[in-house]
């Protein structure tokens, strides 16, 4: 046990950017979900990281918000072709998404082949680490999010199958710099499949999802573990919970009305 | 909505507590070293002086790191920063000083201390070309397995020291006086007892021990992953194999860190014997004792 870890300065800003990306991820995760596509945002960030790596195979000398544009827009060519897969192969979605994340992972170790600098940059966008964020990088996020949560919930019933996609993209870019692939795919995935069932799914999702970060960066401060997987594992702990203890109190409501 | 807040509220109040009450004051020294090899040092220079902690161990490779709080807190405590520098630590440490808001051992003061400021060094890139490769921009960062380099650290970091804590100075200079007894003594030895590793023929598995060969007067014959972290093509491989079949090697080394799938596979179509080298110093263990160690490993390969 070890408790000088334990530093609102140090957790704070972890927490907070882990609340912001719940916030858009628990409703795209259930969408997600839906349409039976869940390893879509590992098929979008890697492309996206294979956008960058692209550009500097070209010979693009490209830092910071240039990176961010050519990240950005890679997953949002990917959203593109990933929807028109959909409208004409529904039925091998899945697999198809599978096959782009492999073709998409390969394609930038054969292109790093040449140029193992854009591997430092593959690796910044695909391993982000929740614990180095600072307060003041809290801000570009947080208006990415109020943006997608504006489309989001003020548009969800004309969002398109397009729409859907492109909305996607732009939050995986994001968040996926900010806090790693897993990190990004447990917020996604598993706050939904624990909600399942539920009188309201979107809420105690993201009480699953909250939870599972609060405890995930105290737990690895007291047991010295790296925060980003501690915290994957609460969540799913939580989810697990939350779902046996609906399973519980749905069959005392079951056998009520018998006694 | 208001549970998520209600959720957030207890958690600060949580964790507010919880860190008010393990606040601690020592007159000592906290000296936060990124490499296990610069935390021994400054623990044999320090003496009692200071409480030195290593932010990566002998087992880690220090290009990357895993981010946990006990790391952050340690850092935004630290009077003084001792770490490689030429690039080594590039991946996490800028990260990890802006994220400390520790001002004390920001870049340009004088506790942040990078070892390779004080020394030359090696294959440092006349050109710098991207397809290169990973190449370090500075030069081969890994100095510490060289002797004599080590020396020159040991000194500068000594001046450092004097500057930030001058209450301590005479136990520094003290200590740093032994050091360099004990240290000339022991490079003697070791000279003495790899004399007959001179001009032996090496392979490596990266190029990482570029200052160990210079001193020993080992020859590097190929590298076996030209570039760090990527998978060498089959073409590479195949010139290898033909390149040792006309000029043999002796032996292969690579970092117990490090994985030694490519240089089984190596010494399995050559049967050359293959080594393991302790790139930096366990726990507890001081420099003499891992350079004792990493030597011995050497020569019994080579019996």
């Amino acid at each position: 046990m070890s408790f000088e870890g334990l530093d609102f300065a140090i957790l704070g800003p972890a927490f907070f950017v882990g609340l912001l990306i719940l916030s858009t991820h628990v409703p795209l995760g259930q969408e997600v979900l839906k349409r039976g596509i869940i390893f879509i945002d590992l098929a979008i960030a890697q492309i996206a990281g294979l956008g960058v790596i692209a550009a500097y195979r070209f010979g693009w000398d490209i830092h910071g918000w240039e990176v961010q544009l050519v990240a950005l827009n890679t997953a949002l060519i990917a959203a593109v072709a990933l929807n028109t897969l959909e409208k004409h192969y529904q039925e091998f979605q899945e697999a198809l998404i599978g096959a782009i994340f492999v073709l998409a992972a390969t394609a930038s170790i054969l292109i790093l082949s040449g140029n193992p600098h854009g591997g430092e940059s593959l690796k910044d966008l695909l391993v982000g680490q929740i614990l180095w964020i600072t307060w003041e990088q809290l801000l570009p996020t947080a208006l990415v999010t109020g943006f997608i949560f504006l489309i989001l919930f003020s548009f969800r019933q004309r969002l398109n199958h397009l729409g859907f996609y492109l909305v996607f993209a732009l939050a995986i870019t994001n968040s996926v710099q900010l806090i790693g692939v897993y990190l990004v795919f447990a917020s996604l995935i598993i706050p939904a499949l624990g909600s399942i069932g539920s009188k309201n799914t979107l809420l105690s999702a993201y009480l699953i999802g909250a939870a599972g970060y609060g405890l995930g960066l105290i737990l690895s401060s007291l047991l010295d573990l790296p925060s980003g997987a501690v915290i994957v594992w609460c969540i799913a702990i939580m989810a697990l919970l939350s779902t046996l203890v609906r399973g519980i109190s749905d069959k005392s409501h079951d056998s009520s009305p018998m006694s | 909505m208001f549970q998520q807040w209600k959720k957030k509220y207890w958690l600060a109040v949580l964790l507010l507590t919880l860190c008010s009450s393990s606040s601690t004051a020592y007159a000592q020294l906290n000296i936060f070293a990124c490499e296990p090899e610069w935390a021994a040092l400054a623990r044999t220079l320090t003496g009692d002086a200071a409480r030195v902690y290593s932010a990566t161990t002998a087992q880690q490779d220090p290009h990357h790191i895993q981010a946990r709080p006990s790391l952050i807190a340690k850092v935004r405590r630290a009077d003084m920063l001792v770490c490689t520098g030429a690039e080594l630590e590039v991946g996490w440490l800028p990260l990890l000083l802006r994220k400390s808001g520790n001002a004390k051992i920001q870049p340009g003061q004088v506790a942040y201390f990078i070892a390779t400021d004080h020394v030359s060094l090696l294959e440092k890139p006349t050109v710098l070309d991207r397809s290169l490769g990973d190449i370090h921009a500075a030069g081969n960062p890994h100095i510490h397995l060289d002797p004599y380099r080590v020396q020159q650290v040991a000194v500068a970091l000594v001046s450092s020291l004097v500057i930030i804590d001058p209450s301590n100075k005479n136990n520094y200079l003290e200590n740093l006086r032994i050091f360099t007894l004990e240290w000339r003594e022991a490079i003697s030895q070791w000279e003495k007892q790899t004399e007959r590793l001179r001009g032996k023929r090496i392979v490596v598995s990266h190029n990482s021990w570029i200052y160990l060969e210079r001193w020993l007067g080992l020859e590097r014959l190929a590298v076996l992953e030209p570039r760090p972290g990527i998978a060498p093509s089959s073409s590479h491989l195949g010139k290898l194999l033909t390149q040792l079949k006309l000029r043999p090697a002796d032996m292969i080394l690579h970092a117990s860190y490090q994985n030694d799938k490519s240089a089984l596979w190596l010494s399995k179509k050559t049967g050359l014997p293959v080594v393991g080298l302790a790139f930096s110093p366990a726990d507890k263990e001081n420099l003499i004792q891992w350079f004792d160690r990493l030597l011995q490993q050497l020569l019994s390969a080579e019996s």
